[in-house]
This record gives C-alpha cells, sequence and structure tokens, in this order.
C-alpha cells in the first residue's frame, strides 16, 4: 500500500455550516439572542483567566472551553452549574471528533462524511440523565471510510478514540469501528482499534503521534 | 453455606498517577514490582510503600517485569519487557558499608524494619536484551531461572538461556525463536515446578513446558524435544478474541499435569486439560494418529499433545478479560479486566478426579476446540462466589494476582493471601478475602 499516493483524490465535501453541530458559529452574534449568554455560559469564578482577551471571538472559544470544562469535570461545575446535569449526548460526541482533519486532505472528517452523527451510540443513553460517575458508559463511533480501500482507515480511527479518551471522564469507553461494508478489512482495523495494548505502543511511535497531532490540531480551537 | 466477600485493603503507596500494566510479586520476598510509564516501582509488601525504582533503562513504556527465580537470598534480578522493543536485565546492588549484610535476605523475618536496610543500594541496568522488531509484551522465567521468554508484537516468541558463570555478570544467549503465532504474542507463562509436570511427555521432551497467549485468538504449548528443538506441541482453540493470557493451574490435585487457564477479549475464560493416557504414563502419543495437519515440517517426528477445553468459566465480565489468577493456597480463581469488575471463582469439589467431561472436537486440522454445546456437558464445574464492581472507581484494572501478606494487619504474615489489582488509574490496590459461614 503506496500510503504517499492519496486514496482518495476526489472526495465528496460537505462545506461546514452544513453540518449539524451546537457549538456556537464563530461569527459574532448581536441582538438579543445572547442577552443572557453571560449568565448561562458564565464560567466558575475559581476558573482563572490569564489570558483572557476582550476580543469577542476569543470569548467564544474560551468560554466554549470552559463549558466543556465543566461538563467533564465530572460535575465539578457546581450546584448551581445547570450544565452539568445534562449527560453527553452523541451531538456533543460528533462536536468532539468531527472537527478532526483527514490526513489526507486539508478538510474535517465531518465535512468527509466520514463521521456522521447518526453512527454514533452511546449506551446506555443519555436520555436516562448522567450517569454515576462508576457506571461503564459505552460510546461507539461507527466511521465511513472515503474509499473502501482505504489504508488510512486506521489512523483515522485511532485520531478519534484518542481524541475521545483524551477528554472524556474515565467512566467512558470508546469503541471506533469501521460501518459495515464500508471497509474491505474491517475486522483487522476494528480489531486493532479496540486493543488497548496496541493503542497505548501506537502512541509511543513519534512519527503515527505527529500525524495524529496534526490531524487534532484543528479540534482545539473548538 | 459460607460467604465469601473480597474486603478492600490500603492502596500501596505512593500512587502512580499514570497508567500501571501489571504487578509481580517476588517468588519468596515481600516485594512486589510494578510497571508503569518508563518505570518499574517496586513496593515492599511488610510496610504496603515504596522499596526503589528502576528508571532510566528504555527508551518507551515498561509492559511487563519478571523476577529471576531460585537466586541466592540476598541478590534480585529483574527482567523489564518493553514498548521499545527490547528487555532490559537489571540487578539489585547492595551499597556497600552497610554493615546489616543481609538486608534483603532478613526482610521478610525482620518486619518492616528491614525495608530500612533494603533501601541501602539501587538498581543497576546491566544488560539490553535486543532481537524483537516491535514491542515486548511479556517476560516470563521457567522455575529454575536458567530459561526466559520474551514475546512481542512481531509475532515470536524468543527463549534466552543465563549463561554467565556467576550471578554477577550477565551472559545471555537466544536459544530459540519460536515463529508460529499469526499475530501478536501477548503473553508467555511457563508451567510450574510440580510433580505432575513430569507425568507427561518425558519419553520426548524436556522438562519444561512453555504456554503462550496471542492476537490470533489462540494459546499454544511449546516444549523441547530430544534434539535441543522447540516445537508447538498443541494449538489452543476455542476463544473468539484476542488471548489476553495464559496462566499455569500452581498446583494441581492427584499429581495429574497442570492445567491451563487462558482469559480473552471475548470476556471468557476457559480452563484446558491435556488428554493423558490411562497409565497417565504419557498420553501423547493417542494424537499420532489424527495425523499432523496444520503442523509445520519441522515437528518432524514430534508428538502433538491434546489439550481439551474442560470448563468455561461463569460469565461475568461484560468486556475483555485483561487479568486472571490462580491461587496456590486455595484453588480459587480471581478476574478482571476492562469492565473494573473483580470476580472470584471456586471450583467444585468432585470436578477435578474426573476425567475431561468435554470432549473435544476436532476441526479439520485435528486441533482441539469447543463446540458451544458441549461446556454443558459437564455441568457446572465452577461457581462464581463474589464480584466487585468499580474495583478502581470507573477505570479499566489491567492486572490481578495472588501475593502474600506480609503487612501488620495479616494474621499469618508470609501465609495469608490476598489479591493486588493494577489500573489505569495507577493505584496498585490490595483486597483480602473474607470467608465467614452463616
Amino acid at each position: 500500500m503506496a500510503a504517499a499516493a492519496l486514496d482518495n483524490a476526489n472526495p465528496v465535501i460537505l462545506s461546514a455550516s452544513q453540518l449539524p453541530t451546537r457549538h456556537k458559529r464563530s461569527a459574532p452574534r448581536k441582538g438579543p439572542d445572547c442577552r443572557y449568554s453571560d449568565l448561562i455560559l458564565s464560567r466558575p469564578s475559581y476558573m482563572s483567566r490569564p489570558f483572557l482577551q476582550d476580543d469577542d471571538a476569543q470569548y467564544q472559544d474560551d468560554t466554549a472551553a470552559a463549558v466543556a470544562w465543566s461538563r467533564f469535570g465530572s460535575g465539578a461545575g457546581g450546584a448551581d452549574d445547570n450544565l452539568s446535569a445534562e449527560a453527553i449526548d452523541e451531538q456533543e460526541i460528533y462536536d468532539l471528533i468531527s472537527n478532526i482533519t483527514d490526513p489526507e486532505h486539508p478538510v474535517s472528517l465531518g465535512q468527509l462524511s466520514v463521521i456522521n452523527l447518526p453512527d454514533i451510540h452511546i449506551t446506555p443513553s443519555p436520555a436516562l440523565g448522567v450517569p454515576s460517575p462508576n457506571t461503564i458508559v459505552q460510546v461507539t463511533v461507527e466511521l465511513t471510510p472515503t474509499v473502501t480501500h482505504c489504508s488510512l482507515a486506521t489512523v483515522l480511527g485511532l485520531g478519534v478514540r484518542v481524541r475521545l479518551e483524551q477528554v472524556l471522564p474515565p467512566n467512558y469507553r470508546v469503541e471506533v469501528i469501521c460501518k459495515e461494508n464500508s471497509h474491505s478489512q474491517d475486522d483487522q482495523v476494528n480489531k486493532q482499534l479496540s486493543d488497548k495494548e496496541r493503542v497505548a505502543a501506537a502512541l509511543e511511535n513519534d512519527s503515527l503521534k505527529s500525524v495524529l497531532d496534526k490531524m487534532l490540531e484543528s479540534c482545539i480551537d473548538n | 453455606m459460607a460467604s465469601t466477600q473480597i474486603v478492600q485493603l490500603q492502596s500501596l503507596k505512593p500512587d502512580l498517577h499514570e497508567r500501571a500494566w501489571v504487578s509481580i510479586p517476588h517468588p519468596s520476598l515481600p516485594l512486589i514490582a510494578t510497571a508503569h510509564g518508563k518505570n518499574v516501582t517496586v513496593f515492599s509488601l511488610s510496610t504496603l510503600s515504596f522499596h526503589s525504582a528502576l528508571t532510566d533503562g528504555h527508551a518507551r513504556s515498561i509492559r511487563s517485569v519478571a523476577w529471576k527465580p531460585a537466586l541466592p537470598p540476598h541478590e534480585l534480578c529483574l527482567i523489564s519487557g518493553s514498548f521499545d522493543s527490547s528487555a532490559g536485565v537489571w540487578r539489585w546492588n547492595k551499597s556497600s558499608g552497610e554493615d546489616d549484610g543481609d538486608g534483603l535476605g532478613q526482610d521478610m523475618s525482620r518486619g518492616p524494619a528491614g525495608d530500612e536496610t533494603a533501601k541501602a543500594g539501587e538498581w543497576d541496568y546491566n544488560l539490553v536484551l535486543e532481537g524483537h522488531d516491535s514491542e515486548v509484551k511479556c517476560c516470563a522465567f521457567n522455575p529454575s531461572g536458567n530459561y526466559l521468554a520474551t514475546c512481542s508484537r512481531d509475532k515470536s516468541i524468543w527463549i534466552w538461556e543465563d549463561i554467565a558463570s556467576s550471578e554477577s555478570e550477565d551472559d545471555w544467549e537466544t536459544i530459540a525463536v519460536l515463529n508460529e503465532h499469526e499475530g501478536d504474542v501477548k503473553a508467555v507463562a511457563w508451567c510450574p515446578d510440580v510433580p505432575g509436570r513430569n507425568s507427561v511427555g518425558q519419553r520426548y521432551y524436556s522438562v519444561d513446558v512453555l504456554a503462550s497467549a496471542s492476537y490470533d485468538n489462540t494459546a499454544r504449548i511449546w516444549r523441547e524435544d530430544s534434539d535441543g528443538e522447540w516445537v508447538c506441541v498443541a494449538v489452543l482453540q476455542g476463544h473468539e478474541g484476542t488471548v489476553w493470557g495464559v496462566e499455569w493451574e500452581p498446583k494441581p490435585r492427584d499429581n495429574r499435569f497442570p492445567r491451563l487457564m487462558t482469559f480473552s477479549a471475548d470476556e471468557t475464560i476457559r480452563v484446558w486439560t491435556l488428554e493423558q493416557g490411562e497409565d497417565n504414563a504419557d498420553g501423547d502419543g493417542s494424537a499420532m494418529s489424527q495425523g499432523l495437519g496444520g503442523i509445520p515440517s519441522t515437528m518432524r517426528r514430534s508428538f502433538r499433545e491434546q489439550w481439551n477445553c474442560t470448563a468455561v468459566l461463569p460469565k461475568v465480565h461484560d468486556k475483555d478479560v485483561y487479568s486472571a489468577t490462580w491461587s496456590a493456597e486455595s484453588g480459587l480463581i480471581a478476574s478482571t479486566g476492562s469492565d473494573g469488575v473483580i470476580a472470584l471463582y471456586k471450583e467444585d469439589e468432585a470436578a477435578p478426579s474426573d476425567p475431561p467431561a468435554v470432549s473435544a472436537d476436532k476441526d479439520s486440522d485435528g486441533n482441539a476446540s469447543l463446540s458451544h454445546n458441549s461446556s454443558a456437558a459437564g455441568g457446572p464445574q465452577w461457581q462464581l462466589l463474589t464480584t466487585v464492581p468499580s474495583a478502581h472507581g470507573p477505570y479499566e484494572i489491567n492486572h490481578i494476582t495472588w501475593c502474600r501478606r506480609y503487612d501488620a494487619g495479616s494474621t499469618k504474615r508470609g501465609e495469608e493471601e490476598m489479591l493486588v489489582t493494577t489500573g489505569d488509574d495507577g493505584l496498585v490496590q490490595s483486597w483480602r478475602i473474607d470467608v465467614t459461614s452463616s
């Protein structure tokens, strides 16, 4: 497999604005709909903000980070933080991984439809409320690699698994699989991605790690 | 009815604050070595706290450790198997000028005070064993301590012999490279030196028996034939996922050949039994008539051993079973894995003396496999005693082992057993088994 050649030179690319998201668009919002955002999105006072700027876009990013922080901080956001009372749902998982950049194309996995909202499954269902900190929650993400012989399916899957394991609480178990029939070597790819020891060793491989870092760079700002 | 409980004791200090893979107790001294990150931390089982650390030896994570057995009382030798494709040989260097003379050897009898002297020394990184092409996943010594087996993602198992004339120098030689697995070799384990080990196959093989577990869903049994060739004598098929590990029965009853336990990503734990002839002399001849299908021609005149899956333990885990341990003291099995549950199982009294209840189905290769209805034939041989959910909170548990208690809280120091679990949370946690009759 020649990794140097693009496996799919002309993928279908969706515009970012077509993708489902709960993220705030980075365009500054005006008018009455943001009147309460200071209240709704206020961060805990004990969070330091040494690099806070008045720049609105920067503020949005900071706010998103603060929201994510309080949500993933195992309820540390405090009783008066209503956001922490919501369970992590499929949309939230989607927003965490759809911005991962494809290693072959300068576009996101969401835009390439490698990751699709209906292919994200969470058990027990987030509709049942916030699971207790020790309840094992299974997050399954089905990938649809861009072509059937995509040699990078493993790398894509690894990126998704690593991203989710970095930000989800420790009771979340992440499973990344290729969508049935989408990839000619599903079983091998799936088995490799579910092997904790192989994933751990892969992350200590410098060249692979740098590919992953590049893919995940685009997630940090979101 | 007696009821059994697993009671949490204290965790070993300090917390390691990063994923810890495995904790291996020393065969005779009150020490346990934990692999985490690129380091190994050795804890004293007397004080349940830090004893010493092995650092700066490997470029990548250390996945496994093995204590060299059968050493003189004052010597310690530890092997580290690393993701950097090498294994390291470490020796404890007692600092000179200490007049106690025998700190470590006396540690057990002198109690906590002995640990003070134990700290008067350091670990020397003596030798790198190089040869594997990719991550070393496991390493293990045979009972007499002259053979070391290492296994790797490169699908091979290497057997090394310690040929140094004294323990103070290190000279190791590769005596075999075993290449038959079709995937990563996840674990290796040597058959313990129990009377039953010599009951089978002596005519054709030397005493040492090695078992391996693999990503190819099989476990294999390896022996050294009369030509000094290491050969695969059995392929254990039945698991439907990666076999994470193998463990030998530490104390077989009736001097039978030790059974083998395998545990897997398919969420099950299986027990395998060697088919022994009527006269108990050598059952391995019986496999000859089945032809040697699937066996490479290098096996020539070698004899196959017939291993049958004789039990599947009650299903508890709903994710990968990463580790299971079989007690020499009580015969109990404990298991754990990705679901963070500790489970404890007991074998029915009557079962071991019965002949293998499950007749093996032969697949086209003549290998033993287990059909789905066959586990029912033997009835429930193992019963689940108890479980502990969320034993490391929400974290995965990578390893569990029986080990002897030496701490102040134990009633019979050096005899009473406890469980030690090692998790992704960097905790090495000890547990007591309480049996109360009601």
